[in-house]
């Protein structure tokens, strides 16, 4: 089976795409899916933050664009990742820098550290940095 | 060009990476062995589905355009199906088949493959019976004449072949390995 690998360690919408577009057509194709969410990415899982994550400065004309390719919504992403049993990790270092706890975060995710997705990383096929 | 299917899947106005993620879910429910028709907008949609059915393991049949909707068709294969071992011993080459197709005699080609894999390409002259409705249409067929028995890669047409002989016919030949590697004339449903 194919196992892919993701870090998640940036918050804005189009990292949030290129997130959870991966992480769910890795699933689609039976891949066994992890992403390890890290630093800025723990917006990319939080309750409210992931719904209005913010394009990047001097990007904010692609809203737009993104409603007329009927693009989906982040939140639906994510709930098919979940739904697709991708295997969500919050990073607990970060989260003690950042004051977040783990029911601030969508149903499915998990808190670990740097061995837990080195340990799901360490036979993986792909793996991908966002 | 009317293509049977057993179950149509609407994706239509959906992006990246939704086409995929539905076909993945509705294919769940199909059998294996049956075709899969995806409705969609995305003009992404052809190369990803193929790159899906390439990493799956299924079969993508071929797609068709009307106006802004694109018609994918997917088969779904089962593992069995790839890795079953060929029982009917009378065979004939792909090689051999197009020798006697290009003489003067009739041939009879019989395609058990689903009605929307032989619309997409066939030999011309083939006689489609799908594998599943053979048991109820094989007296369709001449029992006196040589029949070549055809799939995509020999499985499906094995099964056939069996069946046949099992039913009185004595000059059946399953030809392999299948149109998969088929160099010879096809043709269109239209």
């Amino acid at each position: 089976m194919t196992k892919v690998a993701i870090i998640a360690s940036n918050g804005g919408l189009f990292d949030a795409y290129k997130v959870f577009n991966i992480a769910t057509a890795a699933a689609s194709i039976d891949a066994e899916v992890g992403i390890f969410f890290t630093f800025e990415g723990l917006n990319l899982i939080h309750k409210e933050a992931h719904k209005n994550l913010p394009m990047p400065q001097g990007a904010e004309h692609f809203q737009e664009g993104f409603q007329k390719a009927n693009v989906p919504p982040i939140e639906e992403l994510v709930s098919m990742a979940n739904e697709m049993d991708v295997k969500m990790t919050a990073c607990q270092m970060t989260m003690d820098v950042m004051n977040l706890e783990k029911d601030q975060f969508v149903d499915g995710v998990d808190v670990g550290g740097a061995a837990t997705f080195l340990n799901f990383a360490r036979d993986a096929n792909i793996t991908l940095t966002f | 060009m009317q293509v049977t299917v057993n179950k149509v899947v609407d994706c239509k106005g959906l992006t990246c990476p939704m086409p995929i993620i539905r076909t993945k879910k509705e294919i769940n429910d199909l059998e294996p062995g049956e075709v899969m028709e995806i409705q969609a907008t995305d003009k992404e949609s052809i190369a990803d589905l193929k790159a899906w059915s390439e990493s799956t393991g299924h079969e993508y049949i071929g797609s068709t355009q009307d106006g802004e909707i694109i018609k994918h068709y997917i088969r779904k294969v089962s593992k069995e199906e790839e890795k079953q071992e060929q029982k009917h011993e009378d065979v004939i080459s792909l090689d051999e088949l197009l020798q006697y197709i290009e003489g003067e005699e009739k041939v009879t080609v019989l395609d058990v493959r689903e009605p929307a894999e032989y619309a997409f390409g066939h030999i011309p002259g083939a006689i489609n019976i799908p594998l599943g409705e053979l048991e109820k249409r094989f007296e369709e067929l001449n029992k006196e004449e040589p029949i070549h028995v055809i799939c995509r890669t020999g499985n499906r047409s094995d099964l056939a072949a069996q069946k046949l002989a099992g039913k009185g016919f004595s000059h059946v030949k399953n030809v392999i390995p299948g149109m998969n590697d088929w160099k010879g004339p096809t043709e269109k449903t239209e």
